[in-house]
């Protein structure tokens, strides 16, 4: 099975793909001349804490679509699903420290962590006040005595949403690393998918990494075309929808009276057709269990390539993060409200 | 001169990688994303820049510079663990311009800690440390056996591979692969593939000739 892609050589894929953003979305981000990040161009900012992510391309509009007001400040860009280097995110906590320190946001990949780990020490070594905090919201990944072991997916993006207003409000680093933890302890996502991605590795397109049966889907999948962890035949949309919510509820646990915001995630083939339909019975089911939702996204926020299929993410709000996580925003490829 | 024969045997590791990049990326494709065989290559291609950086330094020095520009240069899980096995071996060589049967122990010993410490594996886990591992138990062997230095090294090198081949049956521990628990059975992991092929490699440079 071979997917077909509108590219030129595989091994400028990114490169490219940098150059063409960069030039639509020049009036607010900039590359570093000698480092593939890049960096919001008021940044590094007077008395804001910077932002600090990155991660492997192939997830538009994360990570570099969000760079911007009230959002990040620096994204060190990757190999397509593969962990940016050392070296780039040294360059990118550089880029956006003002003084006030740094906070870097990742997701739990071991690829990421060694790389920022070795980022953050070789920062600190200069002096610079830096921060991390990974993200683990995926429930599918692992039991929750293993949190630790669980991957970072479209929770992240909730994350930075909150973090960007926070430092924009002029917070400590310890403060905003606290937003940043809240975030996460109080996050939790499942997804689902029906058909893979493929790595652009040859002319044209690329081979997938997995391939499902013609009426197969595959819970709790990941992010990078890694498969997941149950196959199974396809069910309804609103099954699914009961498949996957139901282990998020349980997980954190979210209860009766909670107040939530919800990002309906595609995975980068999936309709905005389709995800109304998940939304809809998403919100019977929390309204069923007394919970109401502050904010909801709904659309491609954490992408992987073409890969058919969504995930659902509740976080469970306090009135400081409902507040955060509505305040205006605006990056390229993220705008709220 | 040392730095000369370093960047002969670093091009000739670009030359073997580049010749397996199909094999490796296959490797990767059936329990992670079909990289790692690219990932790889460019990571040695890229140090081979570094060409410069190596004039005049000893075999300790040259490696930990190696290993830097592995650790901090190239990304994805590849670079960390790769430069940190350089880096820890380049530092139980320092002032050596030619080695001993301990000396290659004591590096490999070095390159095991780093990547254990930096990947925070084990053995039988299914990573490259399967293939470093059985390698330096083979020379600490040689040596209580007074084995000569090429008969040694020869020894390593297929111990190296033996402990390749086993990563086959095992279920991943580590990584990305460890997510696919029981799949990643029937599967050699990429990682040690191609640590087999750099240490292959090594051996084979520095034995030409003998």
């Amino acid at each position: 099975m071979f997917l077909k892609k509108f590219i030129n050589k595989p091994e400028n894929v990114v490169d490219e793909m940098v150059e063409g953003f960069l030039a639509a979305h020049s009036d607010v981000v900039r590359k570093l001349e000698t480092s593939r990040v890049l960096v919001r161009k008021e940044a590094p900012i007077e008395g804001k804490v910077g932002l600090v992510t990155g991660g492997g391309s192939g997830h538009k509009p994360a990570f570099i679509g969000y760079i911007g007001e009230n959002l990040l400040d620096a994204v060190a860009v990757g190999d397509i699903f593969a962990s940016p280097s050392a070296k780039q995110i040294y360059d990118a906590i550089k880029a956006c420290d003002s003084g006030k320190g740094v906070l870097c946001v990742l997701g739990n990949y071991s690829g990421d962590v060694m790389n920022f780990d070795m980022a953050v020490e070789m920062a600190r070594d200069e002096g610079i006040k830096v921060e991390q905090v990974i993200i683990n919201d995926d429930v599918g990944s692992a039991p929750k005595e293993k949190k630790e072991n669980r991957r970072g997916v479209a929770g992240e993006v909730v994350v930075w949403k909150a973090i960007g207003a926070k430092a924009a409000k002029g917070a400590s680093l310890e403060e905003v690393k606290e937003i940043a933890e809240r975030v996460n302890n109080n996050t939790r996502s499942m997804g689902v998918a029906h058909s893979p991605c493929a790595v652009p590795s040859k002319m044209y397109g690329g081979e997938p990494t997995f391939t499902l049966g013609e009426m197969e889907m595959e819970i709790g999948v990941g992010h990078h075309g890694e498969p997941g962890v149950k196959r199974m035949q396809m069910k309804t949309a609103d099954e699914i929808t009961e498949m996957l919510t139901e282990p998020v509820l349980k997980d954190l646990p979210f209860e009766k009276g909670d107040r939530v915001s919800v990002l309906i995630n595609g995975l980068g083939s999936t309709s905005l057709l389709e995800m109304y339909i998940i939304y809809r019975k998403l919100t019977q089911i929390l309204e069923d269990k007394g919970i109401s939702i502050a904010i909801s996204w709904i659309g491609e926020f954490f992408t992987s390539l073409e890969m058919g299929g969504f995930s659902i993410t509740l976080t469970r709000l306090d009135d400081e993060l409902e507040e955060l996580l509505k305040m205006p925003a605006r990056a390229p490829l993220f705008r709220y409200p | 001169m040392v730095s000369s024969k370093i960047v002969s045997i670093l091009q000739e590791i670009v030359k073997v990688l580049e010749g397996k990049q199909e094999e490796l990326n296959r490797l990767d494709a059936n329990i992670g994303d079909g990289d790692h065989g690219r990932t790889v290559a460019g990571a040695f291609k890229n140090v081979l820049k570094q060409e410069k950086e190596l004039e005049g330094k000893d075999i300790g020095e040259a490696l930990q510079i190696i290993g830097r520009t592995l650790a901090f240069s190239t990304g994805a899980a590849t670079g960390p663990l790769y430069g940190s096995a350089f880096i820890e071996a380049g530092k139980k060589l320092k002032g050596k311009e030619k080695l001993s049967l301990e000396d290659w122990k004591e590096a490999l010993s070095g390159a095991v800690e780093g990547v254990k410490r930096r990947g925070k594996a084990e053995v039988g886990d299914k990573t490259m440390l399967d293939t470093l591992y059985p390698m330096a138990k083979s020379l600490e062997d040689s040596i209580e056996k007074g084995e000569s230095l090429k008969e040694a090294l020869l020894k390593a090198k297929d111990a190296a591979k033996r402990g390749m081949e086993s990563t086959k049956e095992l279920v991943s521990k580590r990584g990305r692969s460890s997510r696919l628990g029981e799949r990643t059975k029937g599967h050699i992991d990429p990682g040690a593939a191609s640590s087999y092929y750099v240490i292959e490699t090594i051996i084979k440079s520095c034995l030409k000739g003998e």
